[in-house]
């Protein structure tokens, strides 16, 4: 009984640690510009004068709060990053997984595995800057598929090893005795494997969209003005009148965990489920 | 209906030869069981028959034509997978009607043969279920049902039903044999249990390190086998197999002298345990004390011995003897198979 008292407590003592960040945040989202730093009285953890001022902000540019507008509103970026995100997403997705399939079923050139993790095993800053001469050369900076192609190749071995770690667990006779009964090679995968592995797919890509969501290393490095995305564009929340614009950066984080959330919840019942539930023997 | 002949096939991987050289004749309407120890290179020989694999060296031919390089669709075989390799996301009506699916045939039709499996498989109540709601009996009959829902010329099963506990394991494989006197079909059926590969099969082919050490009928092999290894292999208890030196006197070993020397000099003895009695008594010629006692029930499995030479014997279920009894052993002479010491071969 004690054991499971404590057991408990070290469990809500490490949730609410995670969750303090981020309840900071959603706080301070709602907090009028006068609360966002102890400048102007006490600062307290739950806004004393609730308001959407920051989400208008953001959206529109201009906020009763704020005397100088902002020259840029947040839609521009949540259309690149958005737009970045999934299309790397996609090619991370489509080319590890077939690059996976291939190497699990035909046991040749395992060695990619490897190869493709050369580009996790340094610092990002040590790849990236070279990287970032390399767009520069062909013309790659600053356009929507320069960076959606870069997170493609970054996040591919995620997606590789992931593919590759179901692919091998699945049996390769559920293919063979589809291919006995008379399906080519590829219409076994198409009809048989992928069905099979479809709930893979879709936590990779979840995994892969999240990560290519929350850069930003790569997009500070890759991109000027016109797609830059929603962490390069928060950061660059300030104005010269009010310094850094606390409660919008809030604001935008908030907002930033929609796509994610919502993208979560929509392949929830791929997730949970097991892969091959039942086609083998136990 | 189909006869499949397989002719001089190797296999290697990586150098390591998994089949050498092996020729097997499965004749139209024969339920042939390949049965040897794990490693043996059964599977491999039923994914080169399916086309799965390509052989190294070989020919295989099916009804006299040659399919060693023929695609897998293209030889008309049916096959239950060791792990059954159903499709987890059809029901197992789904399943079973996948091959027909495939190959164009009507829904009346597929419902009317299904319908027919369904009776003969007993699983017309778990159609609508999906392989993960099924018991492993189930998805037995559903990967059965999978492969023979098709006119194929031949089926082939690698372990079937390894899986399944003893009960359901004894069902099923009077089950089989059922099926495949009722269709008349080719059935190649491969099997590490040696008791189910007798059971099942007309004909029984002993694969031991890439090679058929003899091929035959159960009740032959078993009687005559004509290698050492085959003896090992086959039969439940296992053999008793004692170095003996052969003279006038009888069959010498380390527990004494057995009657009845049909070979000179020295050779391998193998004794069945059906063939050896223990008698209470340790006055002839040959004695043992009993090391170890297994109560059975229908009969007991009696190990005698002494300094570290043992010989197995069948007894009755009610045995009187006690664990360190001295016993006198003698066997029956039919049942003494002597074998060459260096080579293994049979002695005639």
């Amino acid at each position: 009984m004690t054991g499971l008292i404590l057991r408990t407590l070290a469990v809500a003592f490490f949730a609410a640690l995670a969750l303090l960040p981020i309840s900071w945040m959603a706080s301070m989202a709602f907090k009028p510009a006068a609360e966002w730093t102890s400048a102007a009285g006490t600062l307290t953890f739950l806004p004393k004068d609730p308001t959407l001022n920051n989400f208008r902000y953001v959206f529109t540019g201009n906020s009763p709060d704020q005397m100088v507008g902002l020259d840029r509103t947040v839609w521009r970026p949540l259309y690149a990053s958005l737009l970045t995100a999934i299309s790397g997403t996609l090619i991370a997705v489509i080319c590890g997984t077939a690059a996976a399939y291939a190497v699990s079923r035909q046991r040749i050139h395992e060695s990619i595995g490897l190869s493709l993790l050369q580009l996790r095993i340094f610092p990002p800053l040590a790849v990236m800057i070279p990287v970032m001469i390399m767009w520069s050369f062909l013309g790659m900076i600053d356009t929507w598929w320069g960076l959606a192609l870069i997170y493609g190749i970054v996040t591919l071995p995620f997606s590789y090893w992931l593919m590759k770690a179901y692919f091998d667990e699945l049996p390769r006779e559920i293919e063979e005795a589809a291919i006995v009964e008379g399906c080519t090679p590829f219409e076994a995968f198409r009809q048989i494997t992928l069905p099979i592995v479809a709930s893979a797919v879709a936590s990779t890509a979840l995994f892969i969209f999240i990560l290519n969501w929350s850069d930003y290393l790569i997009a500070l490095l890759l991109t000027r003005k016109e797609w830059t995305t929603i962490p390069v564009y928060m950061n660059a929340l300030a104005t010269a009148a009010s310094g850094q614009l606390y409660g919008a950066k809030a604001a935008l984080g908030l907002l930033a965990a929609v796509p994610p959330i919502i993208l979560g919840i929509s392949i929830q019942r791929f997730l949970v489920r097991g892969l091959t539930f039942g086609a083998l023997k136990q | 209906m189909a006869e499949i002949q397989i002719l001089g096939v190797s296999k290697a991987y990586g150098g390591v030869p998994a089949l050498d050289n092996v020729s097997l004749t499965l004749n139209d309407g024969s339920f042939t069981s390949i049965f040897g120890p794990p490693g043996a290179g059964k599977s491999v020989l039923l994914r080169l028959l399916l086309g799965l694999e390509t052989v190294d060296a070989g020919q295989i031919l099916i009804d006299g034509v040659d399919v060693t390089r023929a695609l897998p669709s293209e030889r008309n075989l049916g096959m239950v997978f060791q792990n059954l390799a159903l499709f987890p996301q059809l029901t197992a009506y789904e399943n079973i009607a996948f091959p027909l699916r495939r190959r164009n045939v009507d829904q009346t039709e597929i419902d009317r043969r299904i319908e027919t499996l369904a009776g003969i498989l007993n699983i017309g109540h778990i159609l609508s279920k999906k392989p993960a709601a099924l018991s492993g009996g189930e998805r037995q009959r559903v990967a059965i049902g999978r492969a023979l829902v098709r006119d194929a010329g031949a089926y082939l099963m690698d372990e079937p039903i390894a899986a399944l506990d003893a009960r359901l394991r004894d069902d099923m494989r009077l089950e089989l044999k059922r099926l495949q006197s009722e269709l008349g079909k080719t059935f190649v059926y491969v099997t590490h249990d040696c008791d189910e590969a007798m059971a099942v099969a007309d004909q029984l082919a002993i694969l031991n390190e890439g090679r058929f050490e003899q091929v035959g009928r159960p009740e032959d092999v078993y009687g005559d086998p004509a290698m050492l290894a085959v003896a090992e292999l086959v039969g439940a208890p296992r053999i008793s197999v004692l170095p003996a030196f052969g003279d006038n006197d009888g069959m010498k070993f380390a527990l004494g002298r057995l009657a009845g020397a049909k070979v000179k000099g020295e050779c391998l003895m193998a004794l069945r345990p059906e063939a050896v009695q223990l008698k209470p008594g340790g006055k002839g010629p040959c004695s043992a004390l009993v090391t170890d006692i297994e109560r059975l029930g229908a009969f007991s499995i009696v190990t005698a011995g002494r300094d570290g030479t043992q010989v197995r014997a069948i007894t009755d279920g009610d045995s009187p003897l006690r664990l360190g009894a001295e016993v006198e052993i003698t066997v029956d002479p039919d049942g003494m198979l002597l074998f060459d010491a260096a080579t293994g071969a049979r002695h005639a």
